[in-house]
């Protein structure tokens, strides 16, 4: 296909006339270091409830007063002035209460500081970096983590650093990106404000480690684990760096902190333990574990000389607190080989890719709902799930890769909205035994697009498309989950991407409307007989592993296939897409109905094109996005999220983008909002994404109206 | 289709005075373009896909053939072709334009290279004649 190259070029060049304005916009973004700089460097003071707007007339049930016991509701922590959890509030809807910024002022946004990480990628980490960093604000301060892990602590005002904690991560520790999604912060109830650690910040690490420290100081908090810290290769086995690493903020409730972890996918059957486990949040003491495949034997962890049970289903992405019922809702992804699933136990194939809500008093799961049966095609759960009140009933509200959204009774895990079943699935010739011919969908609302036909290919000339086309048709494709193939490429419609993925989505709890921004992007795939497999699981490599999207070329050692993955379905020679855009929008839902609001795509093209060059199309494309959104009471969403380094803001009622700026890099990340001295601030991280192939930065940007 | 290979007989009986490169060169782009496309397109016709690659590869390199032996009438064989083009494309996608841009644009960009050909087409008929 070395002749497609002619038209392209012919079609780049008329588009690179057409769109000489947008150069301009990077010089704005430039000028955003020339940000205020007067210091303060007073002491911050940490402080929870601030000055609180009613977020949602939900049954928070007197937990911000009541005496702490650690067997009852702890305080939560408000949103408003402060973001101090990853999801916002407790319950991760995403919605902030401040108003100061609306639909009528938003334009005069300006840049208000930027602060630099200074953690960028050296040596092996090159082309790894996917920090996806979103900052806590708490009181005067903005807590985050860096890609490798540095804790920091940043005035909120002036972007001016407080302290910075490095725990010394190696490269070697990263699994398929150095990702850090964020921290979280426990006040311990028994300590006085001024005590050491009273408040702490906790995230976990690349390399296996929950780390505390002092939120005012950074020193790390001596009553936890040993001089702060808590190894959680423990019980795991044979210490493999890249294998088993938390990128995820733990949940933290009732004091126990709970953590999964991210299992590099598809290296081998013997894998690292997808185990949940729950920890003293001021001791650092194991409260319980939970080892879906042998919950009673390893609560309290495994015998001396044993592991948690390898290969299950593990849990990369963030959970949600519920302080009233004492769980914890774990979106666990699915087993370690994804695309072959003979070989799993029937533990595996009751819990992978389900909701599992566990109460972390005891570490007992209480119920779990999955999404996907025999999943061969990596659903895992990717979302946070968020608590609401859905007609009066305590919800659990839960996207997935798939695009269905549901909603759950927390208690019991029922769900509240329709559940509808696909029937007579295709069970394909590797495994028909294996694979399972229904599936669960959502009926209340799915973001998921009709299958694929033979004209959505797309390319950018009659040469390329046609290539797609006869792609097309040379592959399996009997539309939404089509089983996997060895014979020839199979297509995966909605690709592992999403529909909705770690960014998750945000509810205005006012308005009753949901903001989710998804992915529409295909993958297409492959089964690779064992004996033409030429990679090597994690363990058996010398020295650093590729970079590269997941899957590409993956071992799955112990089961008779590999997989090879062309994610995003790209042509091999020009990078473009194979299908037509859009690649990716943002919808919003009416809560009530499950209706779509309105619909649009998020992303423009200018910086797309064939051969990875620039068109510097301003039109809207919709360019796959990661990372979430944010909706506020002045009836805005902020989002950057798609590949385009666009930072924007959208009116929550009709759509539209009222305002955006150019980031110095990717904006793969979950914007905040939040306020200092009566200012609202809209922040984001611009640090890129290698999977999203935007460009590497290490900001943390604010923004906020002009001063008085 | 018949009155067209008559006229493909009685052009190469002609003599030709010199060569006008601009039309060799795009009429050797369309051979090549066609050879390409109408090969794809069978393997696509084959496979129980669309028939219009097919087609449209083989009114390509129509043209092209023709445009190296300066037939005017390449001209008119390529606006059919662009017109189906566009009818098809139409009827496939309807007015999504950005999957217009694989459908549309390089067969355009070829459609206003053809049409600059004409004055010199049309004065290399008079030559020869």
């Amino acid at each position: 296909m070395t002749h497609t190259p002619v038209p392209a070029r012919c079609f780049i060049a008329a588009t690179l006339a057409l769109s000489l304005s947008s150069f301009a916009m990077p010089a704005v973004a430039q000028s955003q270091s020339d940000a205020p700089s007067a210091t303060s460097p007073a002491a911050s003071e940490p402080q929870s409830g601030t000055a609180s707007q009613d977020v949602s007339a939900e049954d928070t049930g007197g937990t911000t007063t009541e005496e702490a016991a650690t067997d009852g509701p702890q305080p939560e922590m408000t949103v408003g002035a402060d973001w101090p959890y990853y999801g916002g509030d407790a319950r991760a809807t995403r919605y902030s209460p401040l108003s100061q910024i609306t639909r009528g002022n938003v334009a005069k946004l300006e840049p208000a500081f930027t602060y630099h990480t200074q953690d960028l990628p050296e040596g092996s980490a090159e082309g790894k970096y996917s920090p996806e960093v979103t900052p806590l604000k708490i009181g005067d301060d903005l807590l985050m983590c860096s890609a490798m892990n540095i804790l920091i602590s940043v005035d909120a005002a002036t972007g001016e650093e407080n302290w910075r904690h490095d725990p010394g991560v190696a490269n070697e520790a990263i699994p398929y990106g150095a990702t850090c999604r964020g921290v979280s912060v426990y006040r311990n109830p028994d300590a006085a404000e001024n005590d050491a650690c009273a408040l702490r910040v906790i995230e976990g690490t690349l390399d296996a480690r929950l780390i505390a420290v002092d939120a005012r100081t950074g020193e790390p908090c001596a009553d936890f684990g040993t001089d702060g810290q808590v190894d959680l290769w423990e019980g795991i086995g044979e210490k493999v760096p890249g294998w088993y690493a938390v990128t995820a903020p733990p949940t933290i409730v009732r004091g126990i902190i709970v953590t999964g972890a991210q299992v590099k996918d598809g290296q081998a059957e013997d894998a690292p333990s997808g185990v949940i486990r729950g920890y003293d949040a001021v001791t650092g003491d194991l409260a319980w574990a939970w080892d879906l495949a042998a919950p009673d034997r390893n609560r309290n962890g495994p015998a001396e000389g044993e592991t948690y049970t390898r290969g299950t289903p593990n849990m990369w992405t963030a959970g949600v607190a519920d302080e009233e019922l004492g769980y914890v809702y774990l979106p666990l992804g699915n087993s370690s080989v994804d695309y072959y699933g003979s070989n799993r136990s029937e533990a595996e194939n009751e819990y992978a890719s389900s909701l599992v809500a566990i109460d972390v008093t005891t570490g007992e799961d209480v119920w779990h709902f999955q999404t996907v049966r025999r999943d061969v095609w990596d659903y895992d759960l990717g979302s946070q799930a968020t608590l609401l009140d859905y007609q009066g009933t305590p919800a659990v509200l839960l996207p997935s890769k798939q695009g269905d959204i549901y909603i759950l009774n927390r208690e019991t895990g029922e769900p509240l909205t329709p559940v509808g079943e696909l029937t007579d699935l295709p069970t394909g010739e590797v495994e028909p035994d294996f694979i399972s011919e229904t599936q669960p969908v959502s009926e209340w609302h799915t973001l998921r697009k009709d299958a694929l036909e033979e004209k959505d290919m797309w390319g950018f000339s009659p040469i390329d498309q046609l290539w797609c086309r006869i792609q097309f048709r040379r592959a399996n494709y009997d539309g939404f989950y089509t089983p996997p193939s060895a014979d020839k490429p199979w297509i995966q419609y909605p690709g592992y991407n999403g529909g909705s993925d770690w960014g998750s989505v945000a509810v205005d709890t006012e308005r009753g409307i949901l903001i989710a921004n998804y992915n529409d992007v295909p993958n297409y795939n492959q089964l690779v007989p064992r004996d033409q497999v030429t990679s090597k699981p994690i363990n058996e490599q010398q020295g650093a592993s590729e970079g590269g999207a997941e899957g590409a070329a993956d071992p799955q050692a112990g089961s008779p296939y590999g997989i090879a993955v062309n994610a995003g379905w790209r042509n091999d020679v020009t990078g473009v897409p194979c299908t037509r855009p859009p690649y990716g929008g943002i919808r919003a839902i009416d809560m009530t109905t499950g209706e779509t609001l309105w619909d649009r795509p998020l992303g423009t093209a200018r910086r797309n094109g064939p051969f990875g060059i620039p068109s510097f199309l301003p039109f809207d494309i919709g360019t796959p996005n990661n990372g979430g959104a944010v909706v506020t009471a002045g009836g805005l969403i902020f989002i950057a999220s798609a590949t385009d380094n666009l930072f924007r803001a959208i009116d929550v009622e009709t759509g539209e983008t009222l305002w955006s700026t150019v980031l110095p890099a990717g904006g793969q990340a979950n914007p905040i909002t939040y306020e200092v001295d009566g200012r609202q601030y809209v922040m984001v991280t611009a640090m890129g994404h290698h999977f999203m192939e935007t460009p590497v930065g290490d900001e943390v940007m604010a923004w906020a109206l002009p001063g008085q | 289709m018949s009155h067209i290979s008559t006229d493909v007989q009685s052009e190469t009986s002609a003599p030709v005075t010199d060569t006008i490169w601009g039309v060799k060169i795009l009429g050797w782009l369309n051979v090549l373009l066609g050879l390409v496309i109408f090969a794809g397109g069978m393997w696509l016709i084959l496979l129980g896909g669309s028939w219009y690659y097919g087609l449209a590869g083989l009114g390509l390199l129509l043209t092209g053939l023709m445009l190296n032996r300066y037939m005017l009438e390449a001209v008119w064989v390529y606006c059919a072709v662009w017109f189906g083009t566009a009818m098809w494309a139409w009827w496939e996608v309807g007015n999504d334009w950005w999957a217009q841009v694989p459908r549309l644009v390089a067969p355009t960009l070829i459609l206003i290279l053809v049409l600059l050909c004409i004055p010199s087409l049309a004065r290399h008929r008079t030559k020869s004649i």
